[in-house]
């Protein structure tokens, strides 16, 4: 039978990106300014993204020297395999 | 052993595959060397009951995610072969697509041979091959076939899916059924305590469903059912364990239905919390729409819970309709509700199915038949290493 999928929402993606370039740490947080670079998206998308994102709960953000740098939460980590399984 | 997934890193079936396979080999005597992925607060290297589990940690990223399989799967290789320095190995085994590169390269520079173990097909879970992504993967799985001595499946039907979408010899692939843990499911839980802990009150029946929230686990098929079920048990209440990339979809199918009061979306359980859920449920529903095995529906049997699942892959190899559990049409609302009615209006009726589904599971589904089995493979796979 055939299964009905629903679109992949477009923070879904961003996620499993951020999760890719090996943001799943805290130690390993990036700012929205190497996030950008890395995934050669806009900043003010980037934005976005990780607004909805922390609103979740599969996003953390942390501030170290005066900069706000995010990371994929473990929930974040399960829901970014979820795709690949 | 190679795997992308092993507890805590639990993503889906692989992990409780590996880590119950891994540790029954382990028992019986051989050396086991698990080389899987890091995750946070793990170590980098542990001995889980005489398993040597090494965490790879992935130094560099990329964005596309075949690119980053790649890269994992180079820094898995290096593993294996700064392992090999001190290890000589027997056989290589392989768990899915997604560290065939890594096994594939290990098997050419050890000359040892490759056992990979398909626990699902690209095909088959994304119900066809719709994206260039899905058409890499696909390769990939044929290359790890091509490349595989010997190919381990756990139902018929997925023997019958690889023998079509591969075009391989019959001869090639080994049925060995997934296992379960029984002993985790036989400690006594203050079932109220537990329910209480979810706030499921004293005369509500609990329907849970655990798994993966993407469309091939048919959890919304679940959802469309409640109010069918609610109208003959209002007082059911579901629980829905699991994390994934649909769960956003699911959430706003509840509202939409109206029935959010009554179906509980709960994320990521430990498995000790998720053990106790289980022991403390009326009825388990595994409405998967494409289901090579289904090693959730074995857990639920061995819980003493009654089970109501998709007549579909593998679930139809582990239940027998009537007597172990309730088969349903898949990818049907009414048929699944039917099921769950039908479990939730007859206590004596559940009851034979538990004793049946438990006794079952103790004469075929343990892990050391698998590890049994599985040995069997590798013994096989040895006898002309070269080829």
């Amino acid at each position: 039978m055939k299964v009905r999928i629903p679109p992949i929402p477009d923070e879904t993606y961003f996620l499993c990106m951020l999760h890719n370039i090996g943001a799943t740490m805290p130690e390993r947080s990036l700012s929205i300014e190497e996030i950008a670079v890395r995934t050669a998206m806009d900043p003010s998308e980037v934005e976005e993204n990780l607004r909805k994102l922390t609103a979740s709960n599969y996003i953390e953000a942390r501030v170290v020297g005066g900069t706000k740098r995010y990371h994929v939460t473990l929930n974040g980590i399960r829901k970014v395999l979820s795709m690949y399984s | 052993m190679v795997t992308w997934e092993f507890p805590p890193r639990i993503v889906g079936g692989i992990a409780r595959h590996c880590y119950g396979l891994s540790r029954a080999l382990a028992k019986k005597g051989h050396e086991v060397h698990l080389i899987t992925l890091d995750f946070p607060g793990a170590p980098l290297y542990e001995e889980v009951d005489g398993v040597k589990v090494y965490r790879t940690k992935v130094e560099l990223g990329h964005p596309d995610f075949i690119v980053w399989t790649l890269i994992f799967n180079h820094f898995m290789e290096k593993r294996v072969a700064l392992i090999s320095k001190e290890v000589d190995f027997d056989v290589i085994h392989v768990h899915d697509w997604l560290t065939a590169p890594a096994g594939i390269s290990s098997k050419h520079y050890l000359n040892r041979p490759l056992i990979s173990t398909m626990h699902s097909t690209e095909v088959g879970r994304a119900q066809g091959l719709h994206t260039p992504d899905s058409y890499l993967i696909d390769g990939f799985e044929w290359w790890l076939t091509y490349e595989s001595k010997r190919i381990i499946v756990a139902s018929y039907s997925m023997k019958r899916e690889i023998e079509d979408h591969f075009r391989l010899p019959p001869e090639k692939i080994d049925v060995i059924p997934n296992a379960v843990d029984v002993e985790q499911y036989q400690r006594n839980v203050d079932r109220e305590a537990v329910r209480a802990r979810y706030m499921i009150g004293g005369h509500e029946r609990l329907v849970l469903f655990v798994g993966r929230l993407v469309p091939q686990k048919g959890v919304e098929h679940m959802i469309r059912a409640v109010p069918m079920v609610l109208k003959e048990h209002p007082e059911a209440i579901f629980l829905i364990v699991g994390e994934g990339w649909s769960k956003s979809y699911l959430e706003s199918l509840t509202r939409s239905l109206g029935c959010e009061s009554r179906v509980r979306f709960l994320g990521f359980l430990p498995d000790r919390d998720l053990v106790e859920l289980t022991l403390s449920a009326d009825v388990l529903v595994v409405p998967s729409s494409y289901e090579p095995f289904g090693i959730v529906a074995l857990e639920g049997m061995a819980a003493g819970v009654p089970v109501v699942a998709s007549n579909t892959g593998g679930l139809s190899e582990i239940i027998e309709h009537d007597r172990t559990g309730v088969l349903v049409y898949p990818g049907d609302p009414q048929s699944i509700a039917w099921g769950i009615n039908r479990v939730l209006s007859d206590r004596e009726y559940s009851k034979y199915l538990i004793q049946n589904a438990k006794r079952r599971i103790a004469e075929i589904y343990s892990w050391d038949v698998v590890a049994e089995k599985t040995l069997k493979v590798y013994e096989a796979a040895e006898e002309n290493p070269r080829k």
